[in-house]
């Protein structure tokens, strides 16, 4: 894993010393609130509906067994006793005072980690694949790719105040995890005919107002033109995007009224006018980077695990669990382990300062002290041995963390809604509760398959309601919610937007319609044929009838 | 600065943040602020608007609350006019910290 060198640390620190002087000068007058707002998002802290809300970083959403206890100890000191994993892999706290947040910011910069990115017209955290490191399908670990953008955009002064604020994501398999094509700019990890190894650039994606799928700006850029190849379009960016209108401010408008062609002309021109490899990185430090990422001494084992299979075989609820939340590892006799933040009786994503411990002694004692955020709001051990897997499963259940519904209709997204954003316009959480209580016999989940639900509370989409397989938007109307439903998005490499079904439902109506539109498909799906695919396949209509039958 | 100006109609009440907490308050009738809506002032007399204003703006300049702004009342029920002021008033309908009791295994 990556460890911060001395910059990195001289950086962390100052910046809290800095921070401590912002907030006693707020509290003090010296600065009023309307100088003091950037300076506290330019540290993830924000003022939401009922109290202020922390925002730490997760870069590319890989953390230690010691980051996360930590942050275990945080939600217990400053908060109340938990956390909450969002769409972009950072975590959030929901309850904090201002006069501890330098403390707080302390006891993060004491374990390498920070607020910075995670707010503001600035290139934020970026993401990657939650598998990185781990998957046989990866050409090479993104996250040294990730980590050189981390380093460059970090403090960026150029990129400080760009129209809108940018977001990144890097994968190296073809099946993208981490919704690339939903990003400002998203990179895939690609070889060329020769065998080398590049990147694939796509740009003006993104979710909000105005869900766009990103297009491709270049098929193959050489590695070691990576960093200048995004300065040049940042460039491009930030002379051309707009600034009257803050819906009209992401690139993805640019591209879009420019036109993909022209968008390529003008970065092509002004990668031309750059200072020859001013600032491209060389081999020698992608090498050093890419070094705090080698492997962990993974043991030489058979494929097949005999204790495993047999565990499979005798413990019902163990085989149903695992045949779910298992995915495969690049090494023989190791499986990559989803950890569900799915129950359906809590919030989508939330994680008590408990289970935060109990995540750290598990991949301490199971995962190499590795751990990873998902972007579907869920955790990951990356690396354990098949044959621990059944301890690993005991000690998830002590944990209350054993819920076996990755990629099902209970592994629903949904992002904190009216009941604690500022900008929401109706509550995500309850609907997200009401639709996992109706589905929650477990049979029945995986008698349905895989289903992504995705739940926002408003317009900018971060429950990603545009590319769910059922997408769902809460809305408000002279006092009442009111939820519209679309259908057919893809957050995979087969990115969609979703197309709006019709009139909206009550919360109550909601659930009852759901249920309609999966029973259809249950009725009409061919063999082992995923809901999205059904839906490929035969249309909206006789979905939007089912969905409206009552 | 308070950017509190009285704009709406029917009875007014006038709520900030807490600075240094970041708690939701409405001015009670004693001109201070309290947590609990139960306790918020609610007038439609354009004088003790005027003064509800200048004390919001007062506290706002002594860095006590941040974010002051009247909000519309509904004569009837009491509640605010909003949607979303309604929701600030009753506090999240789901918090984990409730949900499992994290809040009373703190206090302990």
């Amino acid at each position: 894993m990556y460890r911060y060198d001395e910059f990195d640390h001289e950086v962390v620190q100052s910046r809290v010393k800095q921070f401590r002087g912002q907030v006693e000068r707020r509290l003090s007058g010296a600065i009023t609130e309307e100088q003091f707002r950037p300076l506290r998002l330019q540290n993830g802290l924000y003022l939401q509906l009922h109290a202020y809300m922390m925002r730490v970083a997760v870069p590319y959403g890989t953390l230690s067994s010691k980051q996360m206890r930590q942050l275990g100890m945080i939600a217990d000191k400053y908060d109340r006793g938990y956390g909450h994993v969002t769409t972009r892999q950072n975590f959030q706290f929901n309850w904090p005072e201002l006069t501890h947040v330098p403390d707080l910011l302390q006891d993060l910069a004491d374990v390498e980690m920070h607020g910075f990115q995670t707010s503001g017209n600035c290139i934020r955290n970026v993401t990657s694949d939650p598998y990185a490191g781990a998957t046989a399908e990866e050409i090479e670990d993104p996250r040294p790719t990730a980590e050189l953008l981390r380093q460059w955009s970090t403090l960026h002064p150029e990129f400080a105040f760009l129209p809108r604020k940018f977001k990144i994501a890097v994968v190296a398999s073809k099946t993208d995890r981490a919704v690339i094509r939903a990003h400002d700019i998203g990179i895939e990890v690609t070889a060329n005919e020769k065998g080398e190894v590049g990147y694939h650039i796509i740009v003006g994606g993104g979710l909000g107002r105005t869900p766009i799928i990103g297009q491709t700006l270049r098929a193959f850029l050489p590695r070691e033109e990576l960093l200048p190849y995004l300065e040049a379009t940042l460039r491009v960016y930030n002379r051309y995007g707009r600034r009257d209108n803050k819906y009209k401010a992401r690139i993805k408008i640019l591209v879009t009224e420019t036109g993909i062609d022209a968008f390529r002309e003008m970065v092509e021109a002004e990668y031309e006018a750059l200072e020859p490899l001013d600032i491209a990185v060389s081999a020698q430090e992608v090498e050093r980077i890419s070094s705090y990422f080698a492997p962990p001494d993974f043991e030489n084992l058979p494929e097949h695990c005999d204790a495993f299979q047999a565990k499979l075989i005798s413990e019902k609820d163990f085989a149903d669990w695992a045949g779910n939340n298992l995915a495969e590892h690049k090494v023989p006799g190791y499986s990559i382990v989803n950890v569900s933040l799915k129950p359906t009786d809590l919030a989508p994503g939330d994680i008590t300062a408990d289970q935060m411990r109990a995540v750290a002694d598990m991949a301490e004692a199971y995962s190499f002290g590795e751990i990873r955020t998902t972007h579907q709001q869920n955790i990951v051990l990356p690396h354990v041995k098949k044959s621990d897997l059944y301890s690993l499963f005991e000690k998830l259940k002590e944990a209350k963390l054993h819920a076996g519904n990755i990629g099902l209709i209970t592994d629903i997204i949904c992002c904190p809604g009216m009941d604690f954003c500022a900008l929401a316009t109706a509550r995500s959480i309850p609907v997200s509760q009401a639709i996992a209580q109706r589905f929650s016999d477990p049979a029945r989940q995986r008698a349905i398959g895989e289903m992504q639900i995705k739940i926002s509370g408003c317009i900018n989409a971060c429950g990603h309601h545009h590319v769910g397989h059922i997408g769902i938007l809460g809305l408000e109307k002279a006092g009442v919610e009111f939820y519209q439903v679309k259908l057919g998005g893809d957050s995979s490499e087969n990115a969609a937007v979703g197309k709006v079904t019709g009139p909206g439902f009550s919360q109550e109506e909601l659930v009852d319609a759901i249920e309609r539109l999966v029973d259809y498909y249950i009725d009409v799906r061919a063999e082992d044929e995923r809901f999205i695919d059904s839906f490929k396949r035969l249309g909206m209509a006789p979905f939007k009838e089912a969905l409206y039958a009552a | 600065m308070s950017t509190a100006k009285h704009k709406g109609k029917g009875p007014q009440s006038l709520t900030a943040n807490e600075l240094r907490g970041g708690a939701s308050v409405w001015l009670d009738a004693n001109m201070e602020w309290s947590r609990d809506f139960g306790d918020a002032f609610k007038t439609e007399d354009e004088n003790h608007i005027e003064k509800m204003r200048a004390k919001g703006d007062a506290d706002a300049n002594e860095n006590l609350v941040v974010g002051v702004y009247f909000i519309d009342i509904e004569p009837d029920s009491g509640l605010p006019v909003r949607y979303r002021e309604k929701f600030r008033v009753k506090g999240p309908s789901y918090d984990t910290a409730e949900e499992l009791g994290l809040n009373a295994k703190k206090a302990k």
